[in-house]
């Protein structure tokens, strides 16, 4: 059962949005008696900040952005005073204004210490959410009202979803879970179907003897996995022509890449050429979390999906990629960045194409020598006034911003870059 | 198949049944060095456990709490034939059933027991031993489950009955073991190999296809005649390359190097045997051969066991990882579900053991002791998303602990070497550092 908060009770800190910030830098969590949120917003071109909404008495995780109204969860425990407050709240904003405003909460009162991925279905109706460390797995939300969350639905896929990406397919909506490995079972992806929320039903579950599923991203038909040191396998789940169903998936082709640790993905569209070539892959290092982190982008070529061939990469020195989001349109992918901030990266045209001086010694093109990044924003070496430095976790590009999930201080609206 | 280690506990706990007890007595004194490879061995036998009552203030999340427990129930065997040319080490341990929730230990950390320290496997020690001689050169081969050529004595066998934080450090053990030895003199080289896995549970079996994924090399030296001063002295230097202890599967769990230098005495006082070890350790954690955490420890303790007395003294400096933990603040994820980290803190612990001599009644002995400790963490990086002051809600953590050591038999004088590497027969005072 989940508890729902009303928003005058977490709200607090907003209500002195109208009073000017001091210059108070960065203070202990949860002891902030001003909300810096309120003369943070800078001037200028791409990820420029608009505006924020400020959480510090927990982790905040991923985010999704549908309309006016986002959603965060929470990650792993936070001391805030002498409180110690666990990753098991999804907070809701109106993001309509230029700062988020937070307008209510809910809250897993049991078996669940982070939140993870959070997705709203395509007609909007169901907000699904992943829950570890288990046996808890994956939560179902009804969005009726989409600023107040409605549990319908729970799915125990064993030791926790450590990410859950939802699609329709065929009508009724699937979730494909990351299920951890525990010490009595081995990690495993399930594919669950949600077609009726309230009763979730696993129909497929596919082991994973030498590696882990950390995220999956389908489109199309198409569901990519991310299998760590194995790479990025892409996976026929009714679209690509070898007969594969959510409940009877085929692989199509796989490739490792380089650095291992392939975290996420997203399989890019070009509107304007409606080109399908390129999927970007994140890679996820170790690092001390909220400090340090390392990986790169990758970029994969499935032009021959059953020999995919990875052509190109981004770097951040002394940081690491997390999650994306990709303004199409405009051929702009956003990278979160943890410490690195958000970046910003010019992805049309051909990637895989690069002067001599553009190559590392691999063959691989390199995009930040090829002026493909556009812009960064909230980074956490520079840091912003009043803030602790960011470490962003996840981004969303939604209605034309940039909304940023920054585990230490909470959800960002950024403006859009610029080409 | 793969035999069971159920199967083969039954069957050592027969043979700790039948064994005839032949204790072999310690006398705190370091007799002149005598060749162990050729004495008579006899079947040596104990069987002990320490009830404790154990007071936390603060710990995890900064509770108070007391707790009793029967720590360290075990049972030992030493068989050996005549001239030692075969010998068995085993140890059961029963911690599984009188600790499952860990004991309450501070600072302390491992198998996804954080501030606890957990339960050892139901089979901590078996090992077949196989040693010759030829011209003045000791060579033997063990095999078995037991420790890796790595590191110091299992804390069990030294004075204090709280392990220190730097456990998994400073020992590898309760792996697959197959290890050479080769005994020149005063030097011992001992190489051998073993699955990188830590235990997941007292019951759970280890991967047995990762045996040989990791290996150890130890290098010993111990002089021949006592050093004026120091009694027996032995000096080590080792190193480890371990395969993702910590996750069995080895999907993303981090490798380890290790690197181990200590140095260990005994000699008699006017006033008692007195022990006193020094070691440092340090662990590097790689990902895809890339070094990401390095955590280091530096520890001395001394023990004076007098006639009536016995005193004890550690002082330990130790880097521990931080990983979010479960509802259970007491607990980590085992797997991991992420290579990353969430702190690191370093460990400055002080703990002072008093007890009497033993008590003896019949075939038991009863060693009653307050053991108490204050440790204060630091963290090593700033703004991670462990903060030990907040978590824990006090920079002094403190534990008292009363018991009494229980034990009918003579227990294993030193764990960690076999063969060829073992002490010489008198070179060394004792169990618990002759106390």
């Amino acid at each position: 059962m989940h508890r729902p908060l009303r928003a005058p009770l977490l709200l607090s800190c907003f209500a002195l949005a109208a009073v000017a910030c001091g210059d108070d830098g960065p203070g202990d969590p949860g002891s902030r008696d001003e909300n810096p949120c309120a003369s943070v917003a800078t001037g200028g071109g791409g990820l420029g900040i608009v505006g924020c909404g400020e959480i510090r008495d927990r982790y905040t995780a991923e985010l999704f952005v549908r309309g006016s109204t986002a959603y965060t969860t929470t990650w792993g425990q936070r001391s805030a005073g002498t409180q110690l407050q666990r990753g098991n709240a999804i907070y809701v904003w109106d993001v309509a204004g230029d700062a988020p405003q937070l307008v209510d909460s809910v809250i897993v009162a049991a078996g669940a210490t982070t939140l993870g991925d959070v997705a709203v279905s395509d007609d909007g109706r169901w907000l699904v959410v992943a829950a570890e460390p288990g046996p808890l797995s994956l939560l179902v939300y009804d969005l009726a009202n989409p600023r107040e969350p409605v549990e319908v639905g729970r799915w125990n896929g064993g030791s926790g979803g450590h990410t859950a990406e939802i699609a329709t397919i065929d009508g009724r909506l699937h979730a494909f879970v990351a299920v951890n490995s525990a010490i009595t079972a081995r990690p495993r992806l399930a594919i669950v179907d949600l077609g009726t929320p309230s009763q979730p039903r696993e129909i497929h579950s596919r082991p994973l003897p030498a590696t882990i599923v950390h995220d999956t991203h389908y489109r199309d038909g198409l569901l990519f996995l991310n299998l760590w040191d194995e790479g990025l396998t892409i996976v026929d789940v009714g679209g690509g022509g070898l007969g594969g169903t959510p409940a009877a998936p085929v692989d199509i082709g796989r490739v490792a890449t380089v650095g291992g640790n392939a975290h996420n993905a997203w399989w890019f569209h070009d509107p304007q050429t409606n080109a399908k070539k390129y999927v970007f892959v994140g890679e996820e290092q170790a690092g001390a979390v909220p400090v340090t982190s390392g990986g790169d982008v990758h970029v994969v070529d499935i032009s021959n999906p059953a020999q995919p061939r990875e052509v190109a990469f981004y770097s951040v020195p002394g940081a690491g990629t997390h999650n994306f989001s990709v303004d199409e349109a405009r051929g702009v992918l956003y990278a979160a960045y943890y410490n690195g901030g958000v970046r910003a990266i010019d992805v049309r045209g051909d990637l895989g194409t690069c002067t001599p001086a553009q190559k590392a010694p691999d063959g691989r093109c390199d995009l930040a020598k090829m002026g493909r990044e556009l812009a960064v924003g909230l980074d956490g070496t520079v840091g912003v006034p009043g803030f602790d430095p960011p470490y962003v976790w996840g981004v969303h590009f939604a209605g034309g911003h940039v909304y940023a999930s920054d585990m230490v201080n909470g959800l960002w609206k950024l403006r859009a870059a610029q080409r | 198949m793969h035999p069971s280690p159920h199967r083969t506990a039954v069957v050592a706990v027969a043979a700790l049944t039948l064994a005839a007890p032949a204790a072999a007595q310690h006398d705190g004194h370091a007799p002149p060095v005598r060749d162990s490879s050729v004495r008579v061995a006899p079947v040596v036998w104990y069987v002990g456990a320490t009830p404790v009552l154990t007071h936390a203030t603060p710990t995890a999340g900064g509770r108070k709490l007391t707790e009793g427990y029967v720590a360290h129930p075990v049972a030992m065997l030493h068989a050996a034939t005549p001239r030692g040319a075969l010998s068995l080490q085993a140890m059961l341990n029963a911690e599984g059933l009188t600790l499952r929730r860990g004991e309450l230990a501070t600072g302390v950390f491992g198998e996804g027991y954080v501030d606890r320290r957990h339960p050892h496997a139901y089979l901590h020690e078996i090992v077949l031993t196989g040693a010759t001689r030829a011209a003045g050169v000791h060579l033997s081969a063990s095999a078995g489950r037991g420790f890796a050529p790595f590191g110091s004595d299992d804390p069990l066998v030294r004075p204090f009955t709280k392990f220190p934080v730097n456990h998994h450090h400073a020992q590898l053990l309760e792996r697959l073991v197959a290890i050479g030895a080769v005994r020149v003199g005063a030097f011992t080289g001992e190489v051998g190999t073993f699955n990188g896995d830590e235990p997941l549970g007292p019951g759970a079996e280890p991967r047995w296809r990762r045996f040989g994924d990791s290996w150890a090399t130890r290098l010993t030296w111990r002089p021949a005649r006592a050093i004026a001063g120091l009694g027996a002295l032995e000096v080590s230097g080792s190193f480890a390359a371990v395969r993702s202890p910590e996750d069995p599967d080895r999907v993303i769990g981090l490798d380890q190097r290790k690197w181990h230098a200590g140095a260990r005495i005994e000699r008699p006082t006017r006033v008692g045997a007195l022990y006193a070890l020094a070691e440092w350790a340090r662990t590097t954690e790689l990902d895809e051969g890339r070094p990401v955490f390095e955590y280091r420890s530096v520890l001395g303790e001394a023990a004076l066991c007098g006639r009536r007395l016995h005193a004890a003294l550690r002082l330990e400096r130790t880097d521990r990882h931080e990983a979010t933990r479960l509802e259970d603040l007491f607990r980590i994820p085992v797997p991991h579900d992420d290579v990353s980290i969430i702190g690191m803190t370093r460990w400055f612990t002080a703990t002072m053991r008093l007890g009497t001599a033993p008590w003896s009644a019949g075939m038991l002995r009863a060693t009653p002791f307050v053991e108490g400790s204050i440790a204060s963490p630091q963290d090593l990086i700033p703004r991670a998303a462990f903060q030990s002051h907040g978590f824990y809600g006090s920079r002094q953590l403190w534990l008292l602990s009363t018991g009494i050591r229980l034990g009918v038999g003579a227990p294993h004088a030193r764990m960690g070497r076999y063969g060829a590497a073992t002490a010489p027969a008198g070179s060394h005072a004792g169990t618990h550092g002759g106390c």
